[in-house]
């Protein structure tokens, strides 16, 4: 088991170079630069411009950028951000925390409230309630994140119930622990809403699905003929095989967990790493992008390893070697 | 008898013109202390150092606690005279005999900075000489304090309160960018500069270090990355109000960091924030619900950016640059442009056509010698005759030799108001017989072809502007970097020498902003300017459509809250207040 955790550990670091070597060549063929944003400000003159572009390394060709950028990672340091002229690490470090706590709080919301549904809905196949849970579902999926944001925005704002945006109140430095906590509690319901409702209903979806399909299998017959109560069938044999197909999509979403709430944490003012990197990209704040690809490939190796180990261990049949 | 008539009319005229002027500005205020004002904005800051500092969600926190009356000289918001501020008077500008020219400025005794150090002419000396015009700290202010033979000032201390600026020509600018010039604590900076690592010196981290200090109202203390930053009264601020009170008023200032637009509005009409920017289409809407909100919504004069359209005369097509040198075709373009269709559509009304590459709240700006080009298709069709151009059977456009007339328009993708303005523009120029393709692309893309490549042929597009014409001398200067409609061959590899067209008028304006800094009586600087607008007016290198309006709303409860042409809510942050 170690030595096949270990062994994929080892091959993560030439997919990062090569991963990292694509976006950097992207990043410096798409056109123009981090200093364009300057150019059409008649406040700004060619000479300070090129003393930038001299400081900030973009006047060396390419190849020579990116590996003196590698160089400096293998020593631990992500470089500078050219926008904030501070290190890369400290910016991203800041924001780590606000996106973990967003996603994760609505990760596990999602999973524990699209796993229940999914399995009440299988059993309760074509009742009333199949039909309702059916309904959210689909409207769950189909409305865009960006509406559904706007849309509890305005509900805020409207009834007052819930703070209209942000992660903190402008008071939030002075409160005790317990308001502190409160405080961003109440801030997070409406972003971690907006992003729950959409992955749940997918789940939701997919374990009815796999749920019915094995329900219908003959050792379920076979377990029900024998006698074995209900409760027992479903929960002990049926459920635990449905979850097989989940147990890997979880690994892999995982992976989303850092990055994937660029659109909420944007409308809801989330501090989070999204909007971070999003900003980045579009003004080619090269060094703060790359770093946000090495955080995201590190994420999706790993939740892929954390899908495969769980896997194997509600799976007999799965031996990791 | 006649004689002492003669000296009490002398007498009254001299009190006429020494109207007692306010000490500084808000010395006149009547206030209550207390309270917190929110404010919203887009993004947080990305420094909080000037040198380093190059976009508005910075320079507002850094203006928080070394402007609003923390510079030499403070200008009013309303008047836009300059006011004494951390000088409480000066000398000059004026000639030396070696023909050069000076300031000399009084420095007020007392003052201190936030940590309770005094200020002495030291710090002022230190901070020109050794952070503004240091050449190992290269800035964007470097460019602007820079006289016309590229000159940079010296600073002299004369005594402690005392300090004498010098330039070795005279620069007409001098005077504004000195003493509005952020004013750097000597015994804090110094050890930076001396390290040379002075553009690390006050990265937004020293916010919660506690580190920041400065002449202005409010020190910043608290910083939560994107979400907000908490300013507190600086204790040892210098005014005082008309009861002897110390401002500011406000015990905190906030910038509350909302990313979305929605949002914002959300917060303030939900009291989360105290003023708010309306756009165009939110106008009306929160105009109606001012009495419910308690709220006021209020219009103010045009805004300073521009927005035009330009033709690339250096264009790959020697076809096309014939055209678009040709100045009646521009004028027949000009004739084209529906002003006021642009500014129903896409301002929602609240817009102004313009005619003058000055600002029209500039006091250079002189709406009487500018060309008014109103709507009209039948003068754009005698213009387009006048230039040589016919039409074919089939209502096409064609030059004189016969080539049908057609381009590519572009403007940078996303930008709602300047794809509305292009096809309203490329509606018009159908009817014309010209075939106009609009394609907008991606900004970077899009400021690479003007710049670099000069791969364009029409774009719509806007620049900052100010009330100084002159901060426009890198776009109208023949040699400059942003003269990228006709770019000299010595700045853009692609222009071909041979083929390089310079109109008397381009030379005229180029000497206009060569020598008006080199006088210093105001009336013959207008005069100056007058001619450049009448230039462009009639030549129109660039053509320009329509200026917003400037929209304001705050909360109703808010007090001394002075709208001019400045701009802005809270320029006199330090006397503003809020009625409980």
């Amino acid at each position: 088991m170690l030595r096949y955790i270990a062994r994929r550990l080892i091959i993560m670091i030439p997919e990062l170079f090569i991963i990292t070597f694509i976006v950097f060549t992207i990043m410096y063929a798409a056109p123009g630069d981090f200093l364009d944003q300057y150019r059409l400000d008649p406040s700004v003159s060619q000479e300070f411009l090129d003393h930038l572009s001299k400081q900030y390394g973009l006047d060396k060709p390419m190849i020579t950028q990116y590996f003196l950028w590698l160089k400096q990672v293998l020593k631990g340091d992500f470089g500078y951000s050219f926008y904030y002229r501070r290190p890369v690490t400290g910016l991203i470090g800041e924001r780590v925390l606000a996106t973990l706590i967003l996603s994760l709080y609505s990760f596990v919301i999602s999973w524990i409230v699209g796993i229940i549904l999914g399995v009440v809905s299988a059993l309760k196949k074509y009742t009333f309630w199949d039909k309702f849970l059916t309904v959210i579902a689909f409207s769950g999926i189909a409305v865009p994140g960006f509406f559904l944001a706007l849309l509890l925005l305005y509900f805020a704002a409207k009834t007052g119930w819930f703070p209209v945006a942000g992660m903190y109140d402008v008071n939030h430095g002075r409160m005790s622990v317990w308001q502190g906590f409160k405080d961003i509690f109440w801030h997070l319901q409406l972003p971690a809403f907006t992003l729950s409702f959409g992955a749940f209903a997918g789940l939701m979806r997919y374990m009815r699905g796999t749920l019915l399909d094995v329900l219908n299998e003959d050792y379920v017959e076979f377990a029900r003929a024998k006698g074995m109560p209900e409760r027992v069938v479903i929960y002990k044999h049926a459920v635990r095989n449905a979850i097989n197909p989940l147990v890997t999509m979880f690994g892999y979403s995982l992976s989303g967990l850092l990055g994937g709430a660029v659109i909420t944490e944007t409308i809801f003012s989330w501090p989070g790493l999204g909007r971070l990197v999003y900003q980045a990209f579009i003004q080619q704040d090269i060094y703060v992008v790359m770093a946000s690809i090495v955080i995201s490939v590190i994420m999706l190796i790993a939740g892929n390893l954390v899908g495969d180990i769980l896997l194997a261990a509600v799976d007999p049949r799965i031996r990791l070697e | 008898m006649k004689k002492l008539a003669v000296m009490l009319l002398a007498l009254i005229v001299v009190f006429a013109f020494a109207a007692p002027k306010l000490p500084w500005i808000g010395a006149d205020a009547n206030g209550k202390a207390g309270g917190q004002f929110v404010v919203g904005t887009l993004s947080g800051p990305k420094t909080v150092n000037d040198i380093v500092a190059k976009e508005t969600s910075s320079t507002d926190v850094i203006d928080m606690f070394m402007g609003y009356g923390g510079t030499l000289i403070e200008r009013h918001g309303v008047d836009m005279e300059f006011y004494p501020a951390v000088a409480e008077s000066w000398e000059g500008p004026r000639l030396t005999a070696d023909g050069g020219m000076e300031v000399i400025w009084h420095l007020r005794k007392g003052i201190k900075f936030s940590d309770g150090q005094p200020l002495t002419a030291d710090d002022v000396v230190f901070t020109l000489n050794e952070i503004y015009t240091n050449p190992d700290i290269p800035s964007s202010m470097q460019d602007v304090l820079k006289s016309t033979n590229g000159y940079l000032p010296k600073a002299e201390k004369i005594d402690d309160y005392t300090v004498r600026m010098y330039y070795p020509e005279p620069f007409r600018l001098a005077f504004r960018y000195l003493g509005g010039m952020y004013i750097f604590p000597k015994h804090i900076a110094e050890k930076y500069v001396k390290e040379g690592n002075f553009e690390e010196f006050w990265t937004v981290d020293a916010i919660n270090n506690g580190e920041i200090v400065g002449l202005g109202p409010y020190i910043p203390v608290e910083y939560v990355p994107d979400q907000y930053v908490r300013f507190t009264k600086n204790p040892y601020y210098y005014k005082k109000d008309a009861n002897g009170n110390q401002l500011p008023y406000f015990d905190e200032v906030v910038f509350k960091i909302i990313s979305n637009q929605d949002a914002m509005r959300l917060a303030f009409e939900n009291k989360e924030i105290d003023v708010y920017a309306p756009r165009g289409t939110e106008y009306a809407e929160l105009k109606e619900k001012e009495k419910d909100l308690n709220i006021v919504v209020t219009t103010a004069g045009p805004a300073y950016g521009t927005a035009f359209i330009t033709f690339n005369w250096n264009t790959p097509d020697p076809v096309k640059r014939k055209w678009f040198r040709n100045d009646y075709f521009r004028k027949a373009v000009a004739y084209a442009i529906d002003k006021n269709s642009i500014i129903d559509t896409l301002y929602n009304g609240l817009g102004i056509p313009q005619w003058s590459p000055v600002s029209m709240n500039s006091p250079y700006y002189n709406e009487d010698v500018v060309v008014k080009y109103e709507f009209d298709l039948d003068m754009a069709r005698a213009m387009l005759e006048l230039g040589g151009f016919t039409w074919d059977e089939n209502g096409q456009l064609v030059d004189e030799d016969g080539n049908p007339v057609k381009f590519l328009l572009t403007t940078n993708a996303g930008n709602r108001v300047r794809e509305g303005i292009a096809n309203i523009i490329s509606d018009a120029l159908k009817q014309l017989g010209m075939e106009v393709t609009f394609s907008p692309i991606d900004f970077n893309t899009l400021v690479q072809k003007l710049l670099n490549t000069g791969d364009w042929e029409a774009v719509i597009i806007g620049l900052t502007g100010g009330d100084e014409p002159q901060s426009g001398a890198n776009v109208w200067k023949v040699e400059a970097g942003l003269h990228f409609w006709n770019y000299s061959p010595k700045v853009a590899e692609y222009v071909d020498a041979n083929d390089y067209y310079l109109p008397d008028w381009e030379l005229e304006i180029d000497s206009i902003f060569k020598e008006n800094v080199r006088i210093l009586d105001e009336n013959i600087v207008k005069d100056y300017f007058a001619r450049f607008q009448q230039l462009v007016s009639e030549h129109l290198p660039l053509i320009y459509t329509v200026n917003t309006l400037r929209l304001y709303a705050y909360d109703a409860s808010l007090r001394n809250v002075k709208i001019g042409p400045l701009g802005g809510t809270w320029w006199n942050v330090y006397e503003e207040w809020k009625e409980q």
